[in-house]
This record gives structure tokens, sequence and C-alpha cells, in this order.
């Protein structure tokens, strides 16, 4: 039923774009700042609930979500209500993800949130040189009142978005990923929602607190550079600065023994200001590496291929051609 | 030797409990531990049951061989039943065994519950990782563009899959998973990656 409704909100989604796009408002670059900051600390401040669905590349997948912002603390508790049950709970930037039926909690520290405000407001300028953004005027969504914006990137390494953001918290409400043509590649909305909710934070902590008879996994993630590893970027893809550099081991949170023993991967993190990219470098071995391959679900494509001695994979919500560019530009300096 | 005595009174209490659906929590687990280690618990079982059909109804009082007859014909049609999922080996394993047990002890006695066993096996393939990703996709889907790979994009060396539904690569899952867990955090707080890990490998136990 929620599903059936979701179609019938992207389809007169789609429709309404084209109408409103008669008259599109250009928003100044200080504008976008205005704008995509309003979103952004809506997303961190507001407390809502409700729930989530993500549909594209013939898969839907939906999920109950909870954000108390308190001061400067977030807390945060997702449910997925598609396939395994798992839940994710989120206290600043500790994460635990917990498998009931496995009985396996992951607990990691999202050491890439702790520069993240700075990231965005440093970047909000570069995302004026790289993406243009433009008011479409208003839509109701998930019962809200809403202000849509599209947002067009200026160049072909990028893919596009249109926005709606609550009118009365900026908080966002439906996302739709497009392509070089406009067409949507996937949409993520709140089906409903609730702003404004009174906080209960022992729904988010207490869960956390009572892991018995779970097993525990802490992957061991250390910080590291791109250089100091020994690679270098030769032809850095424009608009993507290095956000973040780490050494993760790859099983986790899978048990397998064989993996297990498995070297860690090299993990560098790209972003525009808008989207991410991951490149991973690992040691070539033909046992685990068999063979290139693309993919390409809903927004997110993938890209593995051999280079040399090196397994390179990079992941990322861009058009393919971007990923081929960041894994070309990967240079090993011995 | 009163001592295993009254323990074993005790325990066929426990049963008769079970029986009556009195029994909660671990003290469940307690006396089905008992019951699957002793044959005579078995037995006993049975006959609780038996007695618990006939006073409920005259019908239900039949020779023991009825139920055996019953349950052969059962399993050859289970037999019979093509397999649509493959059970997960690690999943099934203590079922199996089970089974086994049941076989080599008195296994008119256990009829009914071997029934239900029966029938957990069959089930137990749900959590299939296999089988997950392709239920992600329930109904059908807003229309949504395929990704164009233009000719600049062609590696050449590389395979494009554009299918959601693909069983996907578990190796391929981990780095999606590892990519997201950043991305989770998106500019706009958009928690959409978190959801796009449908992918996400569920850890094995």
């Amino acid at each position: 039923m929620q599903l059936r409704s979701l179609l019938a909100l992207t389809l007169c989604g789609a429709f309404g774009g084209v109408v409103c796009a008669a008259g599109p408002a250009a928003v100044e670059g200080r504008e976008v700042k205005s704008w995509l900051t309003r979103i952004h600390e809506a997303a961190g401040r507001q407390s809502f609930q409700g729930t989530f669905v993500v549909s594209g590349g013939g898969v839907v997948s939906s999920a109950r979500i909870t954000h108390f912002g308190e001061g400067s603390n977030q807390y945060e508790r997702i449910e997925s209500l598609d396939g395994q049950a798992r839940y994710v709970y989120r206290h600043n930037d500790l994460v635990h993800t917990l498998w009931p039926d496995n009985r396996v909690a992951l607990v990691e520290r999202a050491q890439s949130l702790t520069g993240f405000p700075s990231l965005l407001q440093g970047g909000v300028e570069r995302i004026a040189e790289f993406y243009e953004v433009s008011l479409q005027g208003n839509e109701r969504v998930a019962g809200r009142e809403a202000d849509v914006l599209l947002v067009r990137p200026r160049d072909a390494h990028r893919f596009g978005y249109r926005l709606w953001a609550d009118k009365s918290s900026g908080l966002l409400l439906r996302s739709d990923v497009l392509n070089e043509r406009d067409e949507v590649l996937e949409t993520s909305a709140f089906s409903e929602v609730a702003i404004g909710v009174k906080p209960q934070l022992d729904s988010v902590k207490v869960p956390t607190r009572k892991l018995d008879g779970y097993r525990v996994v802490r992957p061991e993630v250390r910080n590291t550079r791109l250089e100091a590893e020994g690679w270098a970027v030769r032809q850095p893809v424009p608009g993507f600065r290095e956000v973040s550099c780490v050494r993760r081991p790859m099983e986790s949170p899978i048990s397998n023994a064989q993996e297990a023993s498995t070297d860690p991967v090299l993990q560098s993190i790209f972003s525009d200001g808008l989207t991410y990219v991951s490149v991973f470098i690992e040691p070539y071995n033909p046992a685990r590496h068999p063979r290139a391959m693309r993919t390409s679900v809903g927004a997110t494509q993938t890209l593995m291929r051999r280079q040399g001695d090196w397994w390179v994979t990079v992941v990322g919500d861009v058009p393919p051609a971007t990923l081929l560019a960041f894994a070309n530009a990967l240079e090993r300096r011995p | 030797m009163s001592n295993v005595q009254s323990s074993g009174t005790a325990a066929a209490e426990q049963l008769s409990a079970l029986v009556d659906g009195e029994l909660a929590g671990d003290e469940v687990a307690r006396a089905c531990a008992a019951w699957r280690g002793d044959a005579a618990l078995r037995g006993t079982w049975h006959a609780y049951h038996l007695i618990g059909d006939v006073l409920r109804s005259d019908d239900l009082a039949s020779a023991p061989s009825r139920d055996e007859r019953f349950l052969r014909q059962l399993r050859g049609r289970l037999a019979q039943e093509p397999t649509v999922l493959a059970p997960r080996a690690a999943a099934v394993v203590p079922a199996v065994r089970l089974r086994r047990r049941w076989r080599a002890g008195a296994a008119v006695a256990a009829g009914f519950v071997l029934v239900a066993g029966v029938l957990v096996v069959t089930q137990a393939p749900a959590p299939e990782p296999a089988s997950r990703s392709m239920a992600q996709a329930p109904s059908p889907v807003v229309p949504v563009a395929a990704t164009t790979a233009g000719p600049a994009a062609d590696t050449g060396d590389a395979m494009l899959v554009t299918d959601g539904k693909i069983l996907r690569d578990a190796r391929l899952d981990r780095y999606l998973a590892a990519h997201q867990r950043f991305a989770g955090a998106s500019a706009l707080g958009v928690p959409s990656s978190f959801l796009r890990s449908a992918t996400a490998t569920p850890p094995q136990r």
C-alpha cells in the first residue's frame, strides 16, 4: 500500500517537475549556501520519526528512522523493514549495527564524521562551482509542504538531484538522483514523517548497552593518507577532494576464517561536497579477484579491475565515466 | 537410586507442564533438552499426548502404526516436492541431527513433533541471502532509468551488470557497505545509502 502510494507520488513528482520547470528561479551562490546549509542542519538538529523508502534499479527498500537532535548531540535509530532484520543505533560518531537474527553487533566509529560539518561549510562555495541550483516551486511530500530545488551538475562528472525540503523545518523529505537526461535513477523519500517529536533517548541508548549473547565485532580502522601509502592521484577529477583515507579490514563483519586473514584494504574517500566516491586499493590476488566488473544499482556505480599488482575498486553515486577517471588517475609511487 | 527416581519424576512433571503449555522461557528449553536425551521421556511424551487426544476425541485413539504410516507418506511426499531454495548448510545441521536422533529413538513416539521438525527444515532457507536480495522488490517498481554507460566509460575489460536483482557478489557487497558507512552521513543527511545497503551483507554466525 505504502509502495503503491509512493509510486503515485513519484509519478506526480515527475510531472510536477515538468510543470514547475516552466519558471525556474536560479539561485545565487550565497543562497545556494543557505539552502543547502539549512537542509544539512535540519538533518542534524531536528527530532523526527518516519518511514523512509528508497527505490531504484528495480529494488525497493524501506526503513523506520528516528532521529533526535539534542544540543550538540545526535541520536539515531534506523530499523530496516525489508529483508533480514537490522538495526542501526548512532550516537554522534559511534555507530552500532545489530543483526538480531545472527546475534552479531558491529561497533564502529564513523571516523570521517568528525570533520564533517566543516566539510560542508568549506564545500558549499565549491558546490555552487560545480552545481547549478534553481528553485522549482512548491510541492507536497509525505503530507507536508516542501520547496523543490533542482541541483544540476555543471559538468558530466556527477549526477543531478531534485530535492524536496520541508518548508517549516528544512528537513529533506525526498531526493531524486538524475542522470544526464534528467531521468530518475533513484528516489528516496519519507512516505510519512513526524517532525519535532519529543526525544526519547533511551530508545537509542539502551539497546546498545544490552549486547548479552551478541558477538561484538569492532573492526580496527586506521587513519592514513594516500601519499603515505605510496599512491598519487595524477589527474584529479574536477571538484573532488580527498576527505578521508583509512586502512580497514574488509572481512568485517563476516567471520570467514579464510577471508579474515586477508590484508587490510586502503579506502580513500573523495567528495565534491554533495556526493562521495570511495577508492579501495589492495594487493592483487587471482584467487580473490577473478575478473573485472562494473555494476550499476540505482544511482550507485561500481568498477572493479586489476591495475598491475593491485586490485582497484571504485564505488560512488556518480556516472560510470567518473569512476573510470578515478581509477585511471591512480599512480603507484614506490 | 531414589534420587534418580525423583529426578525422573520431576522430568515427567516438567514434561506434563510442557504438554499443557505451562512452561516458560528456559524451562521449556530444559524440558526439551531432557526429552531429547531420554528415550523413556519421549515415550512418556507420546503417552501424554495420546491421553490428551483420547480425552478430546475417541477418533484420535489410534494405533501407533497409523502415525507411522502417516509420517512415512508425508516424508515421501516431501521428498517429491521440488526444491525451490537450497537450505544453507549451517542453518540446517542441527535440525538434521535432531531428526536422525528421533529416527533412532522411538520414531513413532516423536511423531507429532517430527512433523513440526520437518516443516521447520523446509522453511529454514528463508534467511538465505540470495532469496533476500531477490525479495527486495516485492512489487512493481517506480519507473527508473538505467544508467547509460557511454562509450567513453567502456573499460573494455569489464562486465556490466545493471539488474538490481542479480545475485550479488559477496565481495562487492562488502565494498558497498564500507562505502556506505561513510556516505551514510551524506551532506544533506539523506540516509538513502543505508537503505541501498539492501546489499549490506549480514554477518555470518
